[in-house]
């Protein structure tokens, strides 16, 4: 049931995700000229992916639970209780999802350099773990491959990547 | 005319900076074709942003020499370790593994590079050939006849992507709408930016292909904690020589398999939707039900490495023809080749052969080059292969996380892309955990503003809507686009024995021989009347068989 229930919430989200595009399509400007207004084609659209939901959503309530298949990885592993499991299920994925969001947000003031090095070795970090020589080889790894490829884009490309506050004074 | 524009192309390509970069692209491929969990598609996005700053020809060049790389690169991990590099390779290690455990992966891996290359070369001499011939075609289309093409092509990759075509049409229609967001092409009013300026600009293309196709795979392979720190393949690796003599020697004794499977991968990957994962397993079929011992496939023999190996490099050819012919992509990894190609202002339409010969050549003549450089450089990268084999999957996948962002920011200089890319990437690695195929999505937000264009195009003509069905090429797009979505339904329907699927094919050939007959002229009356003579030959089975699919034994 709870599986069932997975693919109908989906279905839902799509279909308030809908609602909520056309309500803004009544925001967008329509002018005096042109043949093809510029809400019509992505009301169109919208309708279009409205009735593609309202399918899903019957499909996925009609077909049995069984008809709805886990991907690999959830069928092969199972998940702790609460959120805690639910943390611990996603936890790679999230930690690339979280550093990747501190590395945008810290970009102002790290720049690419040195963010970009401090998000790899600290990825490297919390996919790989820190025992042994493992920090040091991740060091090394994450200077070399974001150090060579800022010098290659820098350097080489001349293309102007963000100094941030650090490098920027210099 | 072929022959000046394919000097003139030799010329354009023949300086050692682009023959360096092919080289470094071809390596790059085979490396990253390789590799379990790495894709074709997600090594030719990586090497766009490095081509940006390049002329076009050279930027093209290169990205042809990744994509002819990593269709041969695939093959390598397929017969040395039993994974395939790429799901385009996954036929090959049916018999190629078996061959090698057999004690001969020199020959596996030589019959599987011979016939790639043979492949490569029967799709770069179709893909010289047909691209400017269709683009003939393509000059007949108006407005109506492209927007019913992109129809199709939406519905097509729908219908091949995935188990549940709902999922498939949802992913399409969702890209459709992504590309709504900013200002339209037409009049150049904001759509759906929420009040937010960044937004006036739309998503970027390739931010969002990055994020879709390479953030969100790579946060799938080091998704499992044990998996991720492991190396790349546990497997060992043996050192090995390949065997060009002894293969070459298989492959030529096979020219008709060579041959067939060539013309199935160019056929797979003209169809939209249909890439080098259909085709592999296709031609392998094809190859077994020809042989007069099927019963050896999957011991290791080098019929079944040769039938997967020709179609999967012949693919690319075959999609690159719809491409440089009409401006459609026929897979993401098209698409990828689509967006390199906009990057250098460049639009690939049915008048771009004749407007830019030397350009269009330029990459019919890369990929023949890059073929040959493959044959070259596969001896050279299996021992880097060997090297690539020991690093962990955390490490590369940190490390090329890290490389998308510099590409991405590098390409327009703009920090929202590097959200884009974020927010993409969550949202692909959401869709694949939901079942939901990326590659409609993909072609979704690629041909949403030429679908609005063409729309918008037509209705400018006239408002009457009537030249969607009476227009030739629109109602055959119309046709073959309503069949292609029924069928899925027309498959699982049929092996329940459901009375209508038995006309389902009939009808689909009378169905598609009307516009055929409306086109006119005597090569497309000849086509119209086969296909019609072949519905009434399948409704005729049919019938002697008691309106089944098979006589009842």
């Amino acid at each position: 049931m709870q599986r069932l229930n997975r693919d109908a919430i989906i279905a839902i989200i799509l279909l308030a995700f809908c609602g909520v595009f056309f309500l803004s399509s009544f925001d967008i400007r329509q002018p005096d000229y042109g043949v093809l207004m510029p809400s019509t084609w992505p009301r169109v659209v919208i309708g279009v992916l409205a009735f593609l939901s309202v399918l899903y959503l019957i499909q996925s309530t009609s077909a049995g639970a069984e008809a709805i298949e886990d991907d690999k990885y959830d069928a092969e592993h199972t998940r702790g209780p609460g959120f805690r499991g639910w943390l611990g299920h996603w936890r790679n994925p999230l930690w690339c999802f979280f550093l990747f969001f501190l590395y945008l947000l810290s970009l102002p003031i790290l720049g690419m350099l040195i963010g970009g090095i401090t998000f790899v070795y600290v990825l490297m970090g919390v996919l790989g773990g820190w025992d042994g020589n493992k920090p040091i080889l991740h060091a090394v790894f994450a200077f070399a491959t974001i150090g060579g490829m800022w010098s290659l884009f820098t350097f080489g490309l001349g293309v102007l990547l963000p100094p941030g506050m650090i490098l920027g004074q210099f | 005319m072929i022959i000046e524009n394919t000097i003139a192309a030799f010329v354009e390509l023949g300086n050692f900076k682009t023959i360096l970069l092919m080289l470094v692209g071809v390596a790059g491929g085979l490396i990253a074709g390789a590799i379990p969990g790495f894709t074709i598609a997600m090594a030719i996005v990586l090497t766009l942003p490095f081509t940006f700053g390049m002329p076009p020809s050279m930027g093209l060049a290169t990205m042809v020499s990744v994509l002819v790389g990593g269709l041969s690169g695939g093959l390598m991990a397929g017969i040395l370790t039993g994974i395939p590099g790429t799901p385009s390779s996954v036929a090959t290690t049916f018999d190629g593994f078996p061959m090698a455990r057999n004690g001969e992966p020199g020959l596996a891996l030589g019959i599987g590079v011979w016939s790639s290359f043979c492949g490569g070369i029967i799709s770069a001499i179709l893909l010289m050939t047909l691209a400017p011939q269709l683009a003939r075609v393509g000059l007949e289309f108006n407005p109506w006849d492209y927007f019913m093409l992109v129809m199709f092509a939406l519905t097509i990759t729908a219908s091949l992507s995935g188990k549940n075509m709902i999922k498939g049409l949802i992913a399409g229609a969702v890209g459709l709408l992504v590309r709504t967001v900013g200002e339209d092409e037409a009049v150049g009013m904001a759509r759906f930016n929420f009040g937010n300026d960044a937004l006036l600009q739309g998503f970027d293309f390739i931010a969002v292909l990055i994020g879709l196709f390479a953030f969100s795979q790579l946060l799938n392979d080091v998704r499992d904690p044990k998996i991720a720190k492991k190396a790349l393949t546990e497997r060992g690796v043996v050192k090995v020589r390949i065997e060009h003599r002894r293969a070459i020697v298989e492959v030529l004794k096979r020219w008709t398999i060579v041959v067939r499977s060539s013309l199935i991968g160019v056929f797979t990957g003209i169809l939209p939707g249909a890439g080098g994962s259909i085709a592999n397993i296709l031609a392998y079929d094809q190859a077994k039900k020809a042989s007069k011992h099927p019963e050896k496939f999957g011991t290791g023999i080098a019929d079944g490495i040769i039938a997967p190996e020709s179609s999967n490099n012949a693919v690319e050819g075959g999609a690159l023809i719809i491409l440089m012919a009409l401006g459609i992509p026929g897979d993401v990894t098209a698409a990828v080749m689509l967006g390199a190609l906009l990057i250098h202002d460049i639009i690939p339409s049915p008048s771009f052969i004749t407007d830019e010969p030397v350009l269009a050549y330029s990459i019919f003549i890369a990929f023949f080059i890059a073929t040959f450089m493959m044959i070259g450089m596969q001896s050279f990268m299996l021992r880097v292969f060997v090297l690539v084999t020991r690093v962990r999957m955390y490490v590369l996948a940190s490390v090329i996380l890290g490389f998308c962002g510099i590409g991405v920011f590098a390409l327009h200089n703009v920090t929202f892309d590097l959200w884009t890319l974020l927010w993409f990437g969550i949202l692909g690695f959401v869709m694949r955990h939901f079942g939901f195929p990326l590659a409609p999505m993909i072609l979704g937000v690629v041909l949403g503003n030429i679908a609005e264009i063409n729309l918008a195009r037509a209705l400018a003509i006239t408002s009457d809507l009537s030249p969607f069905v009476t227009r030739p090429w629109s109602l055959f797009f119309l046709i073959i686009a309503v069949f292609s979505a029924l069928f899925p339904l027309y498959v699982g329907q049929r092996e329940k024995k459901k009375t209508w699927t038995v006309f389902f094919m009939p009808v689909a050939c009378f169905a598609a021989s009307i516009p055929l007959f409306m086109m006119g002229g005597s090569a497309r009356t000849v086509l119209a009347a086969i296909v019609l003579c072949f519905g009434f030959y399948q409704l005729w089975r049919r019938w002697q068989n008691g309106w089944r699919f098979e006589a009842e034994k």
